[in-house]
């Protein structure tokens, strides 16, 4: 029965993202520009490097990890932040307070329409048309089955510092600047737009004890190398896992003492 | 009577940055640790019982909203007690929405861009309603209101009086122990009103459901309030029936008499001196000269009577035995008119 109440959930914001197929067909669009520009980004770094390859990567190592990445990137993304903050803005945020399930699941499961309607239209061809393109260079096997985990737990992990994000603007009133510096720190950190191989050494350890990597990075280095042994995708799962359950204690607790100064505003 | 709603001594404080003008100010406030307190509710007790349908009224910002919102957990009392289906709200806020429904007036709870009867889907399904309870609710609305070319049309594409109405049936689907109406009627033309009262009243009717309502339209209060609680900068003014209500400033009507023959001059002078008249009359008549006083408009006499004094009847008699009545017309004090006093401070 409690299953029934979140699958009805899914099921309506599935339906409401439908309702804007023009937005879906831009998105689209909108990441095949994103792919050209990052294209001839790295065809200019390769080209004014003296090797071929950078940091342990060739540059077709980099352009698929790339568009990967964003493709990932884009269906994880549930785009809570504006609409909580929006909803806290104008007091909108009581209707949905009122609902018989916890609000946090409310969100989650309210958002799940778009990242499902992305891997489909956005995700899976890319990855389809990137695996014929690149001669196979995608291993295909058991790598597949510990991605599919990963990027679960990579969306939840996404799906919290959000909701923490968003959380905030209960104290701020106003969302637009955190959130603008979240996109940035996540885009950067969890290596959506630069692979980690490409940042310093100190960097790259520092970000390695931050939850932002297990978002994108863990399930990509998951996916495209096969040759890792288990033991070792383990570790990176384990420690996705452990972010998963850390966030959902901390964001919890953080939004119980939160939700008790909200002043409702409007009425 | 079984209660199902109780609040005990319920204030609610909030704290207040106080701003300051201009870009100036602005920044000043930036960094100012100067607090108000506001008191938004000051120390409210009611008991609601089952089935009731209670008028909550007040000025604008006098504090209902703050006050439903406390009732429905949404926020925290910060001092004493409410029950509400025997929850604490607050504390236990997904399991008292269960057996609650909210309308705001000007928010809607309904999928925007879905048509209004996946709304009632997912509604169905986030509170578990058995697919039976659900279908006779469905009857039900039917036999009330016609929906059926509303239920496949999308929210969005609605009006407001659509939308309203179908917010109200949204709220009932889960056959709610309490429902929460909070400005209903506001901005809808008159035919909907009527249209929403009715469906209020039946479904108070059909399932005993207690419905709790702010409003600003007397007209709403009239047609479906027994009880009403008046609140104004915080603090209780009024709680009992609505009978009760015009008592408040006693029991006041006013009687209009035209005591002219059509095509008499009706000027200033002698409406003075025909009003001067009757009062002398009544004086001789009755002894107690405070019940009743004169005042006229156009050709009319008006005598404004205290009720608990002498009556209708007894006055028109006395008039009639020296002066030919041509019409005469009797208005009770209005609602509107009694309320508006409060809030004007009257009280």
């Amino acid at each position: 029965m409690k299953l029934k109440r979140c699958l009805s959930l899914v099921r309506a914001s599935l339906l409401d993202s439908l309702q804007f197929r023009g937005a879906l067909i831009l998105t689209f669009v909108g990441n095949l520009f994103y792919l050209l520009l990052i294209y001839y980004l790295w065809k200019a770094i390769y080209a004014s490097s003296d090797s071929d390859i950078i940091n342990g990567m060739t540059f077709s190592d980099t352009m698929i990890y790339l568009v990967f990445a964003s493709a990932l990137f884009n269906f994880m993304e549930m785009w809570i932040v504006w609409g909580i903050g929006r909803n806290i803005q104008s007091g909108q945020i009581v209707v949905d307070l009122l609902k018989p399930i916890e609000f946090r699941s409310f969100v989650f499961f309210s958002g799940c329409g778009e990242p499902i309607i992305k891997f489909v239209t956005t995700f899976l061809p890319t990855a389809i048309i990137v695996y014929f393109i690149s001669g196979r260079a995608i291993p295909l096997g058991k790598n597949l089955i510990f991605f599919t985990i990963s990027v679960a737990l990579g969306m939840l992990i996404n799906f919290y510092i959000n909701f923490f994000v968003a959380t905030i603007c209960m104290y701020t009133q106003s969302i637009w600047g955190i959130n603008i510096m979240k996109e940035v720190i996540v885009g950067l950190l969890s290596g959506a737009s630069v692979p980690l191989a490409f940042f310093p050494e100190t960097l790259r350890n520092i970000v390695m004890y931050l939850p932002f990597q297990a978002i994108c990075n863990s399930p990509l280095q998951i996916l495209l190398h096969n040759e890792y042994p288990v033991s070792e995708v383990l570790v990176i799962l384990g420690i996705q896992l452990f972010w998963v359950l850390f966030l959902m204690i901390f964001t919890d607790l953080f939004f119980r003492v939160s939700v008790r100064r909200i002043t409702v505003n409007g009425g | 009577m079984e209660s199902i709603i109780e609040l005990k001594n319920v204030s609610k404080e909030f704290k207040i940055l106080n701003r300051h003008e201009g870009v100036k100010g602005s920044i000043k406030d930036l960094f100012s640790r100067d607090y108000k307190i506001v008191n938004a509710v000051n120390d409210i007790s009611m008991t609601i019982n089952k089935g009731e349908i209670v008028g909550y009224l007040g000025p604008n910002g006098a504090g209902k909203s703050t006050t439903i919102k406390m009732m429905t957990g949404v926020l925290e009392p910060s001092s004493g007690e409410i029950l509400c289906n025997g929850v604490i709200p607050y504390k236990k806020r997904s399991e008292n929405a269960q057996n609650i429904g909210v309308v705001f007036g000007q928010r809607s709870q309904l999928w925007w861009s879905l048509p209004v009867v996946e709304s009632f889907k997912i509604l169905k399904d986030i509170y578990q309603v058995p697919d039976k309870d659900y279908n006779d609710m469905m009857e039900l609305y039917s036999s009330i209101v016609d929906m059926e070319n509303l239920l496949h049309k999308p929210v969005r594409q609605m009006s407001l009086g659509q939308r309203t109405l179908c917010d109200i049936l949204a709220a009932f689907i889960h056959n709610p122990a309490v429902v929460f109406l909070d400005e209903p009627t506001i901005g809808l033309d008159v035919a909907m009103k009527a249209k929403i009262r009715e469906l209020v009243k039946t479904l108070n009717h059909e399932k005993n459901t207690t419905v709790i309502l702010t409003t600003h339209d007397m007209g709403d209060v009239d047609a479906l309030c027994k009880r009403i609680v008046i609140i104004d900068k915080g603090k209780m003014l009024f709680d009992n029936d609505i009978e009760h209500l015009s008592e408040l400033f006693g029991a006041y009507r006013t009687l209009i008499l035209s005591l002219n023959k059509k095509g008499t001059k009706c000027d200033e002078e002698h409406m003075k001196k025909l009003s001067d008249d009757v009062l002398s009359l009544l004086s001789e008549e009755f002894s107690d000269t405070s019940a009743f006083s004169l005042s006229f408009a156009d050709d009319k006499t008006e005598i404004l009577i205290d009720e608990s004094k002498t009556s209708v009847v007894k006055v028109l008699n006395a008039v009639q035995k020296k002066y030919k009545i041509y019409d005469m017309h009797l208005q009770d004090i209005s609602t509107e008119s009694v309320i508006r006093k409060i809030y004007e401070g009257g009280i």
